[in-house]
């Protein structure tokens, strides 16, 4: 496990770190963003998925409604789980084979299952400190750590 | 002539049969059907496995409906994205095979361009059809996009959210109130009963396109409204109401929703509303248009119908009657009779595509 802890002060602040950290995400695995409401997980994603060069930031918007969003001809996948609330409506989604892919995959409210996640994730937790302000902690599992 | 459309981009299996370009003889929704038995057991509506079983007897019902027999059918419609892949992939794989064993004629029917044209269609019938250019406004639990329509069906992207859809704000903040999900429409049914102008939510000005949506600062300022009040019991007692019965009445969720949190619902449905009229009059100024089209789920907002009418826009306002606001496929259907007149048909090789643009 390796983990690390950055502050940023406003949505921009927190979009250039997302574009930051993807710089040192895998090219394939699954990312769990973990946070609150108005946390700003879609506004870590949308770095994250601009830092791959895999859409512009103002292409990345909230997946609640629609699920699974794809970038960048499957090399980015922006999942979110939050209208869910049973394994059964899961396994219709067919996470598996997304897992599969050579993409990297980041879930909204993923945590929520533990059960469909791979052991070897990096999980991002997003705290709001203040109106803007906000800590994010990025945690490497790695497989023997299960 | 007649056209069989199939819909199955997200939660919903539907099929209808429209005439001519007008008339909806059959609209079938599976989540809706009275005789879930049909297929076993109640619809949970989510991703392919449940298409899959919901799309064999909707489409049956919808020809029964329309006392339509397949070779009745000039042509069969269906939803090619944008959307989940494996939902879409049901109805268009559906729709295909159907054309195949029949030989008829498949078309490819953005989702989006479908609920444009469940006003166009329901207008033209009303003998007062959209006149181009038309800016529409397509707004739901997934879209908030503005659009300029122009004379032939061309399209342009003018404006579009951001971050959350305004539907998908107003599930999430009927949830965090303890009203469960999807909520949008009992925030609806309670905001009328609150003071609209009690809490005032301010939107950021934001860089970049002006005709831009974003809805997701105004459902974190009433989670940190929310917060600031101490309102947990009140929230309690309603998730305690829901998990007694799955969807109280409206008298029954105001016996449990004191004043202050309908005079919060109400600004917030009045902020989102402000929000989305002024962009869409802005578009609809900027471009001229001749027609303002409103539709999708949030279309059946009623405090939007009527602040929609009640606004100084330049020229009619029309919407979609409630059954073809939410996610159907007459909408599907009709959309296909201008591309069946151009005879532009599908290859039975075409491709679900989940990002599809509507150009």
């Amino acid at each position: 496990m390796t983990q690390q802890i950055h502050r940023t002060a406003s949505e921009a602040e927190t979009i250039a770190l997302g574009e930051q950290l993807a710089r040192d995400l895998p090219a394939r695995g699954v990312v769990l963003l973990i946070g609150n409401l108005g946390a700003g997980k879609t506004t870590l994603a949308k770095g994250i998925v601009h830092g791959l060069g895999a859409a512009p930031t103002d292409e990345v918007s909230s997946p609640t409604f629609t699920l699974i969003h794809e970038f960048g001809n499957g090399r980015v996948y922006h999942i979110d789980l939050y209208r869910l609330d049973e394994l059964r409506e899961l396994a219709t989604l067919g996470l598996d084979e997304i897992f599969d892919r050579d993409a990297l995959v980041l879930i909204e409210w993923g945590e929520r299952f533990p059960r469909i996640l791979p052991a070897e994730r990096t999980e991002i937790r997003i705290r709001a400190t203040g109106d803007d302000e906000r800590e994010i902690e990025v945690t490497r599992l790695f497989e023997q750590t299960k | 002539m007649r056209i069989l459309g199939i819909e199955s981009s997200c939660d919903e299996t539907a099929a209808s049969v429209v005439e001519d370009g007008e008339t909806v003889l059959s609209s079938v929704v599976a989540s809706q059907m009275s005789t879930h038995g049909k297929y076993g057991g109640v619809v949970p509506e989510l991703a392919s496995r449940e298409h899959l079983r919901a799309i064999v007897p909707v489409v049956r019902e919808a020809l029964e409906q329309a006392g339509t027999r397949l070779q009745d059918l000039d042509a069969i419609a269906a939803t090619v994205g944008p959307g989940l892949v494996g939902s879409l992939l049901v109805g268009l794989t559906y729709a295909k095979s159907l054309c195949f064993a029949r030989g008829l004629p498949l078309i490819a029917v953005n989702h989006i361009e479908g609920h444009i044209h469940a006003v166009v269609m329901e207008s033209k019938r009303a003998g007062t059809p959209v006149e181009f250019p038309a800016m529409a406004l397509v707004v739901s639990g997934g879209h908030t996009h503005l659009f300029e329509v122009r004379e032939g069906f061309e399209y342009r992207l003018l404006g579009k959210t951001r971050d959350d859809a305004a539907g998908e704000a107003f599930d999430k903040v009927a949830k965090l109130l303890g009203f469960g999900y999807p909520g949008g429409p009992i925030i609806d049914r309670l905001a009328p009963h609150g003071d609209q102008s009690a809490v005032r939510f301010t939107f950021a000005k934001m860089k970049g396109n002006a005709l831009d949506f974003s809805f997701s600062g105004l459902k974190t300022a009433v989670l940190r409204w929310v917060e600031a009040q101490d309102m947990e019991s009140e929230i309690e007692t309603r998730r305690a109401v829901r998990r007694d019965k799955p969807a109280p009445s409206i008298e029954e969720w105001l016996a449990v929703t004191p004043q202050r949190t309908l005079d919060l619902l109400a600004s917030f449905q009045h902020a989102v509303i402000v929000e989305l009229l002024t962009r869409a009059r802005s578009a609809a100024e900027g471009m001229e248009a001749r027609t303002v089209i409103v539709s999708g789920g949030v279309a059946c907002n009623s405090g939007l119908r009527v602040a929609a009418t009640s606004a100084r826009f330049a020229c009619p306002v029309y919407f979609p009657s409630p059954g073809l606001s939410t996610d159907n496929a007459a909408m599907i259907a009709a959309a296909a009779f201008p591309k069946l007149a151009r005879r532009e048909f599908a290859s039975l090789d075409i491709a679900a595509e989940a990002n599809l643009t509507l150009t």
